[in-house]
Formats: C-alpha cells, sequence, structure tokens
C-alpha cells in the first residue's frame, strides 16, 4: 500500500509538471500579453514586455520560471498588483470552502436520494427523477441566476452575493458575522450542489439496482433481515464503492463549475481568479491557478484512489 | 495619445433622472456609497492608469493643480477651478504660469504640499520607464522650477492654446516623500503603487483586489470634507448580476446596466435610469493595407471609392433603431455629439445603395452568377473581427446582412478582448468592430487619425493618412479663437467621412443604474465621478451601511 501511495505520489507530480508546461506554453500562446491595453502606444508596449522578459524565447522564460518556482516565487499577478502566491492563497480558501461545502451536501443529498429512490422504486422514483433531470439539464450560468433573482431579489431570503454584507460586517460582532458570512454562503452552495447532485444520485440509484438483486442480499432477506436493514446495511454498503470512484471525478467539476457560480454570485475564489487571468493574459497568475487546480484534482482523485482501497479489500489485496 | 480607442472613459455625459436637485449647497454628510463597476483597477498609481475604475480612484485620492470647469473649455485657463495650486500668474510672454500652492493643502499622511512635488510628478509622468499614456500629452511641458516651498514655475516649449489644459488636467499631483524613493521599473510592483497617498477629498484606506476597493472621507481636507463617509469600489464581472445586486439594495450604482433590463429602472422603486454617453463612438474599422502582407494595399478596401461603396450600402439609422430601440445615438463622424467639439451638422455618406452599387460597378466589382460581386476573379468578400460585447456582434450580423444585398459576402471573426486588440495592432483584420474615447480636447484626434499618430508612439491603428486633414486640424488647435477652431476642425472631420476609412456606427453611452435614495451633485459630462465628494444621502433615507459613521480612529 505504502508503495502504491509513493508511485501514485511521483505519478502525481509528473501530471503536475506537464499541466503546468502546457498552461505556461498555451496562454503565451494566446493572442495578446498583460499589456494588451488600448492607451499603450506600441512602443511602450515593447518596453513593457522587454521589461518584464515576455520578449525572451519560450524555453528560456520557462527556465526562469521553473527556478523562481524551486525558490516558492510564482511570480507577480499585473491583475491582482500582488505577487501570485499571495491572491492563490487568499483566493483558494475561498473556493475550497464553496466547493467543500457543496461537495459535501451534494453527496449526502445525492446518495441518499438514490438508495430511496432504488429501494422504493414507484411513483417516488419516477417524480424524483424527473425532477433531477429538470436540475441536470439547466445550465449552470442560468440556474446561479435564477437563484439569485428568486431568492435574493423577487424573495429576499439570502443576500445577492459577495462574501459577507459589504461595510457592515467589519462591525458586527463574532456570531453575526459568523451567521452573515453563512448566510451568503448559501445561494452559492445551492446552486453548485444542484449542479452535481443529479448525477450522484442517478449513479448511486443504479448501483443499488445493481446490488439489490445480489445473491447475498437475497440470502439476508431469507434470513429475516428488516427491509430497512437490507437497505443499509448490506445494499448500501456495497453500493457505495462505485460512488468513492465518482468523488475523484466531481472535483475537476466542481472546480469548472465553481468559475461560472463564483462569477454569478461576485464570489472572489480561484474561478473567478482563473478566469480573470486568461482574460487578462495574466501569464504568472494562469499558470499557478492551473498548478493549483491540477494540485486539487491530483489530491481528490488520490484521496478516492485510498479510499477506494480503503473499503474494497479486492482493491487492497490486488497492489498489495 | 489625448483620445483613445476602447475601454478608457475620459470624457462622458451623465443624464441624471428628472426630479434630482443639484447638492451641492446640501450640508448633509454622511452615507456610503457602493458602486459596482465593471471590473477591477489595473493600476491605481496615477502615471500607469489605463482603466476607468482605476480613473475613478485617482480622481478621488488625488487633485489636480486646477480643476477643468463643468464647460470643459480646454482654451486657456477660462472656467478652470483652483484646487491645489490656489491661484495661477502667467508670465507676459506665456511661456511660463507659476502656480501658488494652497498652504492648506496636506498630503493624506498629514505632510504639506510642496512645490517639489509639482515637479516631482511632472517628471514622473514624462519619465519614458513608466510608460504612461499621459506621456504623449505632456511633451510641451518642459519642466518645473521650484521658486519657493509653495511656487512652483511650469515652463512650456511653445505658447499653445492648451498649455493650462496640458499642465492642469493631465498631471496629476503626487507626493515625492512618497513616490520619489522608487525606481520607475520597481513601482508596478510596489506596495506603495496600490496603496496610494493622496490630497484629494477621500484617502485611500484599503484594496483587496477582485473584491473591493475603500476610500474615506478626508474629514480635515483643504477643501472641505466630503458629503459621503464613505465609497466602496466593487468590481462585477456579470452585469446580469450586478443589476440583480443593484435591485436588491447590495450595491448602490451598476454601471454597464444590461440594455435588456434598463426598462425596470423606470419602473423600480429601488433604482433610477442614468445615461452615461462619453465621448467615444464605434466604428467598422477598413483596414487600407493587406493582413497577410502589411504593407500591400488591400484588395478591397484601398480603393476609396470601394469603401464610399459600403458606407452607403449601411443603413445605420435601421441599425441603430433595431440594436438600441429609442435610446441609440448615431455616429455623425470620428467624434461623440456629447464632445465639446462636435458637429452634428456634417454630412456623412447617405444611406444610397443605388449609389453604392454604382459606386462598386465603377471600382470594378461586379456581380457574378453566385450574387456575390467580383473583380478579376477576386470575390468581394472579407472578413469583420469583432469583441465578445453582444452589442457589436448584433452589429456585425446587421452589417453581414445589409452588405449581402449588394452582393459582398462578410465573414464574422468572434474573438476575445485581447486577441482583438493584439489583431488591431498587428493590422491582422480586414474590418474590425472598433470604438473610440477622446477627451475634452480636439488635439487628441491627431493621434488617432493623424499622420503623427502612425508609428510606435501613436494610437492610429488605421494608419490613415490624409495632409488635409493634417493642416486642418493642425489649424484648428493652433487657433485661439474658438469659432475658427471649430470650423477648422469640422473641415478636418468632413475630410475624414469623404474618405471613409471606417463606417461611423453609433456614439457610446452606458446605462447605469443608481439607488434612489441617492442625490448627485452636478454632473460634469466628461467624467460622472468627478462631484462624487458631493453626492449626498438624506438622513431619513439612509441605510444601516449609511449610518456607521468613519471608523474609529479615522479623522
Amino acid at each position: 500500500m505504502r508503495r502504491r501511495f509513493a508511485a501514485r505520489l511521483g505519478q502525481s507530480i509528473v501530471v503536475t509538471f506537464i499541466v503546468a508546461t502546457i498552461a505556461f506554453v498555451a496562454i503565451r500562446a494566446a493572442p495578446g500579453d498583460p499589456f494588451s491595453y488600448d492607451r499603450l502606444s506600441p512602443r511602450a508596449r515593447d518596453n513593457l514586455r522587454q521589461q518584464w522578459g515576455w520578449d525572451r524565447p519560450v524555453p528560456e522564460q520557462y527556465a526562469r520560471y521553473l527556478a523562481n518556482i524551486a525558490r516558492g516565487d510564482f511570480g507577480y499577478s499585473l491583475v491582482k498588483q500582488e505577487p501570485v502566491s499571495t491572491a492563490l492563497t487568499q483566493a483558494l480558501p475561498r473556493t475550497l470552502l464553496l466547493a467543500c461545502t457543496a461537495l459535501v451536501l451534494s453527496f449526502a443529498i445525492g446518495i441518499g436520494l438514490g438508495v430511496l429512490q432504488a429501494a422504493r422504486g414507484g411513483w417516488f422514483d419516477r417524480v424524483s427523477s424527473a425532477v433531477i433531470l429538470i436540475c441536470y439539464s439547466v445550465p449552470d450560468f442560468w440556474g446561479a441566476l435564477v437563484m439569485l433573482t428568486v431568492f435574493a431579489l423577487w424573495w429576499p431570503l439570502f443576500p445577492p452575493g459577495d462574501m459577507v454584507t459589504a461595510v457592515e460586517h467589519d462591525y458586527m460582532a463574532a456570531w453575526p458575522a459568523f451567521i452573515d458570512r453563512l448566510r451568503h454562503l448559501i445561494l452559492p452552495v445551492a446552486s453548485l450542489t444542484l449542479l452535481s447532485l443529479a448525477s450522484i444520485a442517478r449513479y448511486q440509484r443504479a448501483a443499488m439496482l445493481d446490488v439489490l438483486p445480489s445473491d447475498y442480499v437475497r440470502t439476508a432477506r431469507a434470513k429475516g433481515v428488516a427491509e430497512r436493514g437490507l437497505i443499509w446495511r448490506h445494499a448500501f454498503r456495497n453500493a457505495l464503492t462505485p460512488m468513492v470512484t465518482i468523488l475523484g471525478l466531481t472535483l475537476p467539476a466542481f472546480l469548472g463549475g465553481a468559475i461560472f457560480i463564483e462569477r454569478v454570485f461576485n464570489w472572489p475564489g480561484l474561478g473567478t481568479l482563473a478566469a480573470d487571468a486568461i482574460e487578462a493574459r495574466d501569464y504568472d497568475l494562469v499558470t499557478g491557478t492551473v498548478i493549483v487546480g491540477a494540485v486539487l484534482v491530483i489530491v481528490g482523485n488520490l484521496i478516492a484512489d485510498l479510499l477506494h482501497a480503503a473499503i474494497d479489500p479486492r482493491v487492497r489485496d490486488q497492489h498489495d | 495619445m489625448r483620445s483613445s480607442v476602447s475601454f478608457i472613459a475620459i470624457a462622458t455625459l451623465l443624464t441624471a433622472c428628472s426630479g434630482e436637485k443639484p447638492a451641492s449647497s446640501s450640508t448633509v454628510t454622511g452615507g456610503t456609497v457602493i458602486l459596482a463597476l465593471f471590473g477591477d483597477a489595473i493600476s491605481i498609481y496615477p502615471p500607469s492608469v489605463v482603466d476607468l475604475t482605476g480613473r475613478l480612484v485617482q480622481d478621488q485620492v488625488f487633485d489636480r493643480l486646477a480643476e477643468i470647469g463643468q464647460d470643459l473649455n480646454t482654451v486657456g485657463d477660462k472656467g478652470f477651478a483652483p484646487r491645489l495650486a490656489k491661484s495661477w500668474k502667467w508670465a507676459s510672454d506665456s511661456m511660463s504660469i507659476a502656480f501658488s500652492i494652497d498652504p492648506r493643502a496636506r498630503w493624506h499622511d498629514g505632510k504639506p504640499v510642496m512645490a517639489s512635488d509639482v515637479r516631482f510628478s511632472l517628471n514622473a509622468f514624462k519619465d519614458p520607464k513608466f510608460e504612461s499614456p499621459v506621456t504623449a500629452l505632456v511633451t510641451n511641458i518642459d519642466s518645473v522650477h521650484v521658486q519657493d516651498s509653495l511656487t512652483a514655475v511650469m515652463w512650456f516649449k511653445k505658447h499653445t492654446p492648451e498649455q493650462f489644459y496640458d499642465a492642469a488636467y493631465q498631471v496629476i499631483i503626487m507626493p515625492e516623500h512618497v513616490y520619489g524613493g522608487i525606481p520607475a521599473d520597481q513601482m508596478r510592483t510596489s506596495p506603495v503603487a496600490r496603496n496610494p497617498i493622496g490630497s484629494g477629498r477621500f484617502r485611500f484606506v484599503r484594496w483587496e483586489p477582485g473584491v473591493q476597493m475603500e476610500l474615506v472621507a478626508d474629514t480635515n481636507n483643504y477643501r472641505g470634507r466630503p458629503k459621503l463617509d464613505r465609497v466602496i469600489i466593487a468590481p462585477n464581472a456579470d452585469a446580469s448580476a450586478s443589476a440583480t445586486r443593484l435591485l436588491a439594495k447590495a450595491v448602490d450604482l451598476a454601471d454597464n446596466y444590461p440594455l435588456a433590463r434598463a426598462g425596470e429602472l423606470d419602473t423600480s422603486s429601488v433604482a433610477r435610469r442614468m445615461v452615461w454617453a462619453n465621448f467615444g463612438g464605434v466604428f467598422l474599422a477598413l483596414n487600407p493595407n493587406d493582413r497577410k502582407s502589411k504593407n500591400a494595399p488591400h484588395p478591397i478596401f484601398s480603393d476609396r471609392r470601394t469603401r464610399r461603396a459600403l458606407s452607403m450600402a449601411v443603413d445605420r439609422v435601421a441599425m441603430l433603431k433595431n440594436v438600441f430601440g429609442a435610446d441609440g445615438k448615431l455616429a455623425h463622424g470620428p467624434f461623440s455629439a456629447s464632445s465639446p467639439y462636435a458637429d452634428t451638422t456634417l454630412h456623412p455618406l447617405p444611406y444610397d445603395t443605388i449609389a453604392a452599387k454604382a459606386a462598386f460597378d465603377s471600382a470594378g466589382w461586379r456581380v457574378g452568377a453566385n450574387g456575390i460581386r467580383a473583380k478579376n476573379g477576386r470575390p468581394l468578400r472579407f472578413a469583420i473581427a469583432v469583441s465578445p460585447s453582444p452589442t457589436r456582434r448584433q452589429y456585425a450580423e446587421l452589417l453581414q446582412a445589409e452588405f449581402k444585398k449588394l452582393g459582398v459576402q462578410v465573414d464574422i471573426e468572434a474573438v476575445d478582448n485581447k486577441t482583438l486588440n493584439e489583431r488591431q495592432n498587428a493590422r491582422d483584420y480586414d474590418a474590425l468592430m472598433a470604438s473610440f474615447v477622446s477627451d475634452p480636447s480636439a488635439s487628441g484626434l491627431r493621434q488617432n487619425w493623424g499622420t503623427e499618430g502612425i508609428g510606435p508612439d501613436g494610437q492610429n491603428f488605421l494608419k490613415y493618412s490624409s495632409k488635409t486633414f493634417d493642416a486642418l486640424l493642425d489649424t484648428a488647435t493652433k487657433s485661439f479663437d474658438p469659432a475658427t477652431r471649430q470650423r477648422y476642425t469640422s473641415r478636418a472631420f468632413q475630410t475624414i467621412l469623404d474618405d471613409a476609412p471606417a463606417i461611423f456606427l453609433y456614439d457610446l453611452f452606458v446605462v447605469q443604474g443608481l439607488n434612489r435614495r441617492i442625490v448627485t451633485a452636478p454632473m460634469r459630462t466628461d467624467e460622472w465621478w468627478a462631484n462624487l465628494a458631493d453626492w449626498t444621502i438624506a438622513p431619513g433615507k439612509q441605510l444601516d451601511r449609511d449610518k456607521i459613521g468613519l471608523k474609529p480612529g479615522n479623522p
């Protein structure tokens, strides 16, 4: 197991390096650069490019970038007017708060719903499947805008975006400040949860339907195990294994979805940062956000792998 | 470089809703205004400011020597109001102006404003290492001589009608003791550049990139405390979400209100509509050179007859109604109708499809069997490059349809802003949906349309060159007589209209939503934010955030 972990770690480093290299080259291959403003003359732009070393060949720029990374320097963001590491350390926790909360909620609700659909069947399965399909079909951006309009404007239960109430939050006591933060979290988390809830529920339902006709379930039923215990203690535990794989795949979807959700709710996280950086051709920031995104995805998959091995003895034995 | 293309808003016209009275005489103080602007500032260090948000912040935190008047006169010093300079005295030969610094003026760190700060500021704006877009605008200012601690004498190379305007409008005065020790090549990354210390009526508090910037009232300011306590500038990437936040009272001003939703402002009890018609316009630029081999003439647009035919093929009035309904403003030429030097009596080429067809025929573009015109086997086909702006894309599609009627095939190349900008600079396009925004002086048009604007330091990206235009504009800008200036400027514009290097489509304007509890001060036509410090909120209409007051410890 330890060897497998070490091997996966080594693979992860190689993958991160490849992803960072692609991001570094791709953003430089895109037309424009951070100084492509209308108001700057061509000569001023050329001088600034020279000052920042962007007139040098890409391999040379990359070698310098790697040398800086080795020293822990991710470069400077011209969009954010601060070091890339500062911008990332500010944005990352915000996105993690959003994504992790939504991840937990979507898995909790999705798995529960999937199990109930498979176990109950009938009208509950049909109605909930239809509702889930509708949620699944709604484009993320539009869905978030609808949530914003309905629950912040027409029926103003929640704040219309931002992480906290501007100005007033600074003057709140600890508890009201916490509640304020929580209230601002609800709509973006709900939007992001709805994004993946449907697919998780569908996967869980299918996994349960696969497991329920199994011999051991039939045997347990024949032995007189109560239906509730049969579903949750016997069938559910075995149907959970595929969900661990889904967990690893859901994380990239959450990071992608965060770009839209953060934009609509003015949530200054990694998604907004990446979108702004790409739009402004903020070279170092683009590469930095891609590296962080890649690391998150790799870590998510690594955790999923480890969990998989932990809960499925066959996987563990295979690697041991 | 007085005028610039695209997103820099230098000149504006803000039309407030009827029924609002100016609050300049009001003594009401307090309140917080949250401005949801489209995008964060790129820089707030004055010589590096290139965007609207940066300019707004700069104008609240820093002062100039004198402020341009409501009428935006740029000739001489008529209408200019004292700011850091409490008075000024012209030399007998007009080659220098002695500015007397207001002895009450203090920087936000408490140190007095000195004449040496004026010298430092001019040198910073002129320093080529800063690559300031203002550098080209202050070339006529030679130097500043510090006569005594409160007298700065500004010397000019030539006596020109706009030398005072150059000195007062373009040069922002900055504290030498704060910025003086930082080398130019380190300024962009210096923390000092993002924590400005100025002498304006608002002091800078903090900048959380992508989240907000906070300005608070400088209660001891030599020009008096601002009427508002605080201004929050919050970047908003999504216009529709920003509009919803305005109606939910989370922000007070939503910039770039979606046109499709603008109607809801007229019936809303929360917010009202404002229209900011800046000194800019949108046009279809026709590249005179081949996009592949840059020095070869463009196979279509190098011919004046073909350019004129294309101009006459476009029903600009119908397109305007189609896109903007009753709100749009038709372009009259390479200027906005709201600019001080506008002349709406000029004669753009009319919409005349018969004349257009004849012009195409005479230029050798004949209709082929497939309905597309061709000359020597080359079809009359070109591409229009356009940014993601929905309005401009709509216009590109309408132009495509209009041209098709006359046998011209158009492909639309939809690209992002940076790509469009890069193609514009590299001249890698056939036709391109471009925009300009100019400042109060027509002399800036030299940089956009004059021969001197061609080259690495200019902004004449179309490489339009006309000796007639150059001579007329030169005569106009050298004249001290307003009537003569206008007459020659108009003739210069007519020259461009006749040459048709571009098709001028519509004047730029932005719909904004403003919370109804806010009473704006008299609006200056170049910058809607110019009198932001005098906006007020009546005590009876204040929200919770208005009542917070200044933070403890803030003077």
